[in-house]
Formats: structure tokens, C-alpha cells, sequence
């Protein structure tokens, strides 16, 4: 059965005879399939849209950004032009950053930190001088506490080495969440093995977020050191009360490791507001290049902490049977860095600022409603995560019966729709759902109403081609 | 899980499914050959065998990575042939044809022939892409798992 009334033949027919409606943007409503006349059922699409409140809201969006500042946005992949749904597993990187990365090693590539000539002068200041913006970023007090990674799953290996090895002991126990990636799980299990700690978890509630009752409750046996969580969570599109979890953690002497990759990106994020004792980013999904992530600590921690990784750079002497080691942040960022990446995250933070992240947050509420209501039409969809929709960021899970999401994925790969299908490195989230697997669209800055549009009408396509 | 499945491929099974003119599609070529479509839109030996038979093995294995479920069921004869097999697969269109297809390969032969099988064959019939690549993994591992099962009850009985 046509799950559209517009399509009088089947989908396959259609695309033998390469119509060029085929990839029209417009798309109906599966109420309205039994009218016949296009024209009707187009004028009621729009008129139902108008009617909403929502709707004026909706149509008036302006997208913050020039998408022309995204090259790699317009381009057509197999038969359509691309919509890329998939930022929170990487974003797009601006024109600017890419200038910063072309500038640095046109002008200013040298070895950071001790050189004599010019050349390292430069470079050293570049790099110091996005460890200082993305300090102003976060809030942070000092641009000592911003520690340059590899990304976020290596800031996390940091603390859980350099932190977690020598601070935890037999029986001592580590709050994780059911909903924590992958990153944020692993680590704590290698570090529990070696130190004897106890791992615990906290599940989700009612409404599918991370339940701040278990939370409360995990907190009372008094055992606990360290309590790791996301800010957001990249499957259930949730936003975790840091502040309360951390005023909870801190009153049972326990610190709070945040992971901020799908917040910082999208949304004003200040780390002493949080008061969160680490908080951790990586530079690929707020529109910087990869292999560049940081570590934000509490000074007093971080000053505490051995060293995570040996080598030059974090040392202050060396002799033949021990080393002294240099001061923050330094001392935990061994070797050369990346240097270039960290100064074209640099230039992607100042790009973030530029629009402000009150009015990327804004824009995407609206967006991110916009999609959660027309999703929600499909019949027999499930998205996870609350559904309340002020709870929710810009990104949807779904599973549609009967259809397998990497299926999904790929037959709207034919149009250009890029989503994600698979686990989405939360296999504990998935498995505590009872599914093996979901589909993910993430929406950012540079996402318009246009391309939701468009991939809905690609999705109710697909479903038509995976459910014949 | 299994069910819905199974409804959905039984009601394939009983209606003629539109014609899919495999020249004129443009399925992407990366991922939905034509031999995978049609493995999937007319799979062969769906359903079960008794696993209570002695001459049956039963091998159920699942691929971690992206949750799929595999069930592949061999029924051979006194010789040791595989005479019959069938398969219920919880995946995707790749797993799908991928165990679909190993029913087919491993028909006929000795259970030491169907051991021999591995997955490159089954990936190179149907032209699976690289990420699609452990699909026909997970269909080795189904054979070798109903072999094994096969044995195991063989020796018990003796």
C-alpha cells in the first residue's frame, strides 16, 4: 500500500522512468492520501501547516548561518542533493576553519613551545591562543584547566587513568548511566578491573532520561568517588540536570565527570556554573576538525593528577631512573601536539560565538520540534528518548516496525539522506530499550525546515520501497 | 522480533511482489545488488526444522556489532549430506540474502564440504560492499555453528 496518495504507481516505477518529481520536495500527510486531487491535498498540507501556532513560528526560521560557509553541504549524492542529518556523529566544518588550518601551515607551522625563532613564536602562540578561547568558551578560570586531547574518548581515558588509578581502591564505587556512550563506559570498566572498583548504573526513567531518582538514590551508600554522565545523550536526545546531579554528587563527596559533545555544540555551556569537576569535548562535532578534543578539571584536581602519557613536552627534567614533570596544563598533554587542529577548533569556537550559542540553541528547539511532530505522524514509529519536546534536543532515534534501520539508511542514502543506523556506540541504552539497533537523525546550525521536509519526503518513500 | 519477521516475508512469500526491473533501477551499487534484492524480496528455505531431531542442527548466532540475528537449521541424511536447510534471520537486506544464500550453497554437500565454506564466497556472489562485509560473516559463523550443534548431538547418541 502507497503510504503517500500522491504516488499513483509504485515508487520502484517511477524511479525506472527517472521523474523528476521523484525528488520533489513536497510530501503528504498519510491522512490525506484518499483525495485525489493534488492540488487539494497540497493547498490542506499547507493550510494544516498554517493553522498550527507552531507552524508560524516555523516558517518564519532563519537559519543563523550562511550555508554558503559549508561547501560540502551542496553537493548531490547518488540521486539527490545531500541532507546531512548526521552532526552529531561529526559536524561540518566552516569555511573559516578550514582557512585556519590552510593558514597555519602556509605561515605558521613550526614545533610549539620551546623553539627560538619566529616561526615557533607563532605557532606557539596560535595554539595557546585557542586554548585561551575555548577556556572563555566553557567559563573556565584559568587556560590552565583546558587540556588539549585527541578527542573526547581520550579526555575521558585521562581522567580514568590518571585520576581514577591512583584515587581509587577496592570497593570504592563509579556512578555510570545505562544512556553513557561507549567512551564513557569502557574506561571506567578497564579502570574498575585494575583498581577493584564498583561499577553502578543508573536507568532510565518513564520518560526514557536518565533517572534522577537513581541518581539520588546510588548517591546513599556513600561509596561513591566519581559519577560519569552525559550532558546529552546522543540516542535519547535528553538534557541531564547537571547542576542538580552534581550538588547531589558533591554533598556524598563525589566528583562529576561530564560529557558535553552533544551540548557544547549546540548550546551556551558554562563549567562553573555546572560546577562539574571534568567536563569533556571533542573538536569534530562543534565544527572542528578531528583529532582535536579537550579536557576541562578543576584546577586543584588536575594539579593533583599524574601524568597520563610520557613523553617530551610534559616533562621538566630527565634523569636515567625518574622524571620531574612540567606544570598544567603541559604536563598532561605529552608530545607534539595537533597543533593545527587545535587552532582550527580555535577558529570554529570563535565562529560558534559569532552567531551565539543562545540563538543556534533557539533556532534548533524550534527545528528539532518541528522534526520530533512530523516524525511522529509516521505510522508504527517509535522515537526514543522524552516526549516532551522542551526536553529534547535536535536529534531523533527511531525504529519503524518492520524495517530494519540499516536498511532505512541506505535506501534513503539513494536520495542523499544521510542518517545514522546501528547502536550508536550505546549498546547498554539499546539493549535496556530491547532493540538491537536505531536509526538517527541529528539536526545543527546549518540544518533548514527545507531538508526536514525533504527527508521526510524521502522517508515516507523509503518505507513505501523496505515494506512492498 | 522473529514473528514480525517471519509475517512479513511469509506475505512476500504469498503475494507476487511487483516486478523490480534490475537493469532499470538504479539501486546504489555500494549496497543493494541485484542479487541482494532479490535474495531479499524472494528468499529461499525461510522457516524451521525440528530442532529435536537428530538429524538436524541448529546454529543461532548474533553479531554484536549491529544486533542481527542469525538462525540456520541443516538437516542431513545417513550419508551425511545436507539434504535441506532453512534459515530465520533477524537483520538487515545483506544479512537477509546473506543466509539466504548459505541454504542454497551448502545444500548437497558433506557437513566437512559446508565447514569449508567461507565468507568471501558468500560476499562475492552477492557483491556485498566492505560495510557490509560481516553480514556474510555472520553467515559462516551460522554454518559452522549448525555443523557443530550436528556433531555434538551425533556423538551423544552414539
Amino acid at each position: 500500500m502507497n503510504r503517500c496518495g500522491c504516488w499513483k504507481t509504485s515508487f520502484v516505477t517511477q524511479y525506472s522512468l527517472k521523474q523528476e518529481k521523484l525528488l520533489s520536495k513536497t510530501w503528504y500527510s498519510p491522512s490525506l492520501t484518499r483525495l485525489r486531487s493534488r492540488r487539494t491535498r497540497r493547498f490542506l498540507t499547507f493550510a494544516t501547516l498554517l493553522s498550527s501556532p507552531h507552524s508560524d513560528k516555523v516558517n518564519s526560521l532563519h537559519c543563523p548561518v550562511n550555508r554558503e560557509d559549508f561547501p560540502i553541504l551542496h553537493q548531490t549524492i547518488e540521486n539527490g542533493k545531500l541532507v546531512y542529518l548526521d552532526s552529531a556523529a561529526t559536524s561540518q566544518k566552516p569555511l573559516v576553519v578550514l582557512e585556519a588550518l590552510r593558514n597555519y601551515y602556509l605561515h605558521n607551522n613550526a614545533n610549539v613551545h620551546r623553539g627560538a625563532h619566529t616561526l615557533s613564536a607563532r605557532a606557539t602562540e596560535a595554539y595557546e591562543r585557542a586554548r585561551q578561547t575555548l577556556q572563555h568558551f566553557i567559563g573556565a578560570e584559568s587556560r590552565e584547566q583546558v587540556i588539549f586531547t585527541r578527542n573526547a574518548t581520550e579526555a575521558i581515558n585521562l581522567v580514568a587513568y590518571a585520576w581514577g588509578l591512583d584515587n581509587l581502591k577496592p570497593g570504592d564505587e563509579l556512578i555510570l548511566a545505562t544512556s553513557n556512550h561507549h567512551s564513557n563506559i569502557v574506561p571506567w570498566q578497564l579502570i574498575a578491573s585494575r583498581t577493584g572498583a564498583v561499577l553502578k548504573y543508573v536507568v532510565l526513567d518513564s520518560q526514557q532520561q536518565d533517572s534522577l531518582e537513581s541518581f539520588k538514590s546510588l548517591l546513599e551508600s556513600g561509596k561513591v568517588r566519581l559519577v560519569a554522565c552525559s550532558h546529552v545523550s546522543n540516542v535519547l536526545g535528553f538534557i541531564n540536570d547537571i547542576k542538580q546531579i552534581t550538588q547531589w554528587a558533591h554533598s556524598a563527596g563525589a566528583l562529576v565527570l561530564v560529557d558535553a559533545c552533544q551540548s557544547v555544540p549546540h548550546m551556551p555551556v558554562n563549567v562553573v556554573d555546572l560546577d562539574c569537576d571534568f567536563l569533556v569535548a571533542s573538536g569534530h562535532k562543534m565544527c572542528g576538525p578531528t583529532g582535536i578534543g579537550f579536557l576541562y578539571g578543576k584546577e586543584s584536581l588536575l594539579e593533583n593528577m599524574s601524568p597520563f602519557l610520557g613523553g617530551g613536552e610534559m616533562i621538566a627534567e630527565v634523569y636515567e631512573d625518574y622524571s620531574t614533570f612540567s606544570v598544567l596544563p603541559h604536563k598532561l598533554e605529552a608530545g607534539t601536539p595537533a597543533i593545527a587542529e587545535a587552532v582550527g577548533l580555535g577558529a570554529a569556537v570563535e565562529y560558534l560565538q559569532e552567531i551565539g550559542l543562545d540563538v543556534i540553541h533557539s533556532y534548533e528547539k524550534c527545528l528539532s520540534e518541528y522534526l520530533y511532530r512530523h516524525l511522529k505522524d509516521i505510522p508504527n514509529i517509535t522515537i526514543y528518548g522524552p516526549q516532551d519536546i522542551t526536553k529534547r534536543v535536535g536529534l531523533c532515534c527511531f525504529n519503524i516496525k518492520g524495517i530494519h534501520a540499516s536498511d532505512l539508511a541506505a535506501v534513503l542514502d539513494l536520495e542523499g539522506v544521510a542518517i545514522r543506523s546501528g547502536h550508536h556506540c550505546a549498546q547498554l541504552l539499546h539493549r535496556s530499550l530491547g532493540i538491537s539497533g536505531s536509526a538517527r537523525a541529528s539536526l545543527y546550525m546549518y540544518n533548514t525546515k527545507e531538508e526536514i521536509d525533504s527527508f521526510m519526503g524521502s522517508l515516507y518513500r523509503s518505507i513505501d520501497i523496505l515494506k512492498r | 522480533m522473529a514473528l514480525s519477521f517471519l509475517s512479513r516475508v511469509s506475505s512476500q512469500l504469498c503475494r507476487i511482489p511487483k516486478t523490480i526491473e534490475s537493469q532499470s533501477i538504479q539501486f546504489n551499487k555500494r549496497l543493494y545488488h541485484e542479487k541482494v534484492v532479490d535474495h531479499y524480496e524472494n528468499p529461499r528455505n525461510v522457516g524451521s526444522l525440528d530442532k529435536n531431531d537428530k538429524y538436524v542442527g541448529t546454529g543461532l548466532v548474533g553479531a554484536p556489532a549491529c544486533g542481527d540475528v542469525m538462525k540456520l537449521q541443516i538437516r542431513v541424511d545417513e550419508t551425511g549430506k545436507i539434504v535441506e536447510s532453512r534459515f530465520k534471520t533477524f537483520g538487515c537486506g545483506s544479512a537477509i540474502a546473506s543466509s539466504s544464500y548459505a541454504t542454497e550453497l551448502i545444500k548437497g554437500k558433506t557437513l566437512e564440504q559446508a565447514g569449508q565454506i567461507r565468507n568471501r564466497e558468500i560476499a562475492e556472489e552477492l557483491k556485498l560492499p566492505p560495510v557490509k562485509l560481516h553480514c556474510s560473516m555472520l553467515a559462516e559463523d551460522a554454518i559452522k555453528a549448525a555443523i557443530k550443534d550436528l556433531e555434538k548431538k551425533q556423538k551423544e547418541c552414539k
